[in-house]
């Protein structure tokens, strides 16, 4: 950074290497802290599902876990394949990185409905004080 | 700030360009990080833990849906369309107003009728309904 040369008045005539970054800094300031605030470290399950359209969901805030079962019902979370009977280790293991916010199933139309009701079921064991019931993933509008 | 005619009044010209980078770089990292995830989702029971024995017997009778292999959908055991299952829960509903709903699914039955099911119970104005797996 250049050195400021100001004259002993105040006057600053050589304006031209004199740039006032304050502004800048504000703003620069504002976006880190939107950023910082509105972060959310999500893992995706990282496969496609094709989902319902239905009337009654709502916007799930704040998402904290995403597991996902897949048209042929396997169950993802965090890009890897889930085991039917680690089901409840994988999410409790999400939930130290996440311990609060909502855990979300996404289920493919075509899954089974034993897989579902299965992953339902854990989740319910291991986050039913807090919920009554398990939000499972619909279409957007 | 006062103006410097010698090297002397040092302490008021702090040099922001270091602070600069870093912030620089955590505004960087958290807008290459931050992912706007939006999830809509339907809130859908379990089923619910089994009962103590003494306590089985219901009083109120519950409208069972069934939804077999197939994905043929009974609402009390009648055979009904998917398109009108929420008309047949207001009517059950309008007879006996304190009835639960299950939905009782079978294993190989798909996501998709359960979720759109519990969907039209929401609609009908039932807020609690138990899915739970038919026995094979």
């Amino acid at each position: 950074m250049a050195r400021r040369k100001r004259n002993p008045k105040g006057g600053g005539n050589t304006g031209e290497g004199d740039v006032n970054l304050t502004p800048m800094l504000d703003v620069v300031f504002i976006l880190l802290i939107f950023f910082i605030v509105t972060a959310q470290f999500i893992k995706e399950p990282g496969v496609e599902i094709i989902r319902t359209d239905v009337d009654n969901d709502r916007r799930v805030t704040p998402l904290a876990i995403l597991i996902a079962i897949d048209e042929n019902s396997d169950v993802y979370a965090n890009k890897t394949l889930v085991e039917p009977n680690e089901i409840g280790f994988t999410i409790k293991a999400l939930r130290e990185d996440n311990p609060k916010g909502e855990i979300v199933v996404q289920a493919d139309n075509n899954s089974r409905a034993e897989i579902l009701v299965r992953v339902m079921k854990t989740i319910f064991e291991i986050d039913g004080i807090n919920a009554s019931s398990v939000n499972v993933s619909t279409k957007q509008d | 700030m006062r103006g410097r005619t010698s090297r002397v009044a040092e302490e008021a010209d702090v040099d922001l360009t270091p602070m600069l980078d870093v912030v620089f770089i955590l505004l960087i990292f958290f807008i290459v990080t931050s992912t706007f995830v939006k999830e809509m989702a339907l809130g859908i029971e379990p089923p619910p833990p089994p009962p103590p024995p003494d306590q089985i017997t219901n009083p109120t009778p519950s409208i069972i849906i069934e939804i077999d292999e197939q994905g043929l959908i009974r609402v009390n055991s009648r055979v009904t369309d998917i398109t009108s299952v929420r008309a047949n829960i207001e009517r059950l509903k309008a007879e006996n107003p304190q009835s639960a709903v299950i939905i009782q699914a079978h294993p190989e039955a798909k996501s998709e009728v359960i979720i759109s099911i519990r969907d039209q119970t929401a609609s009908a104005g039932v807020s609690k309904v138990n899915v739970v797996l038919s026995d094979v």
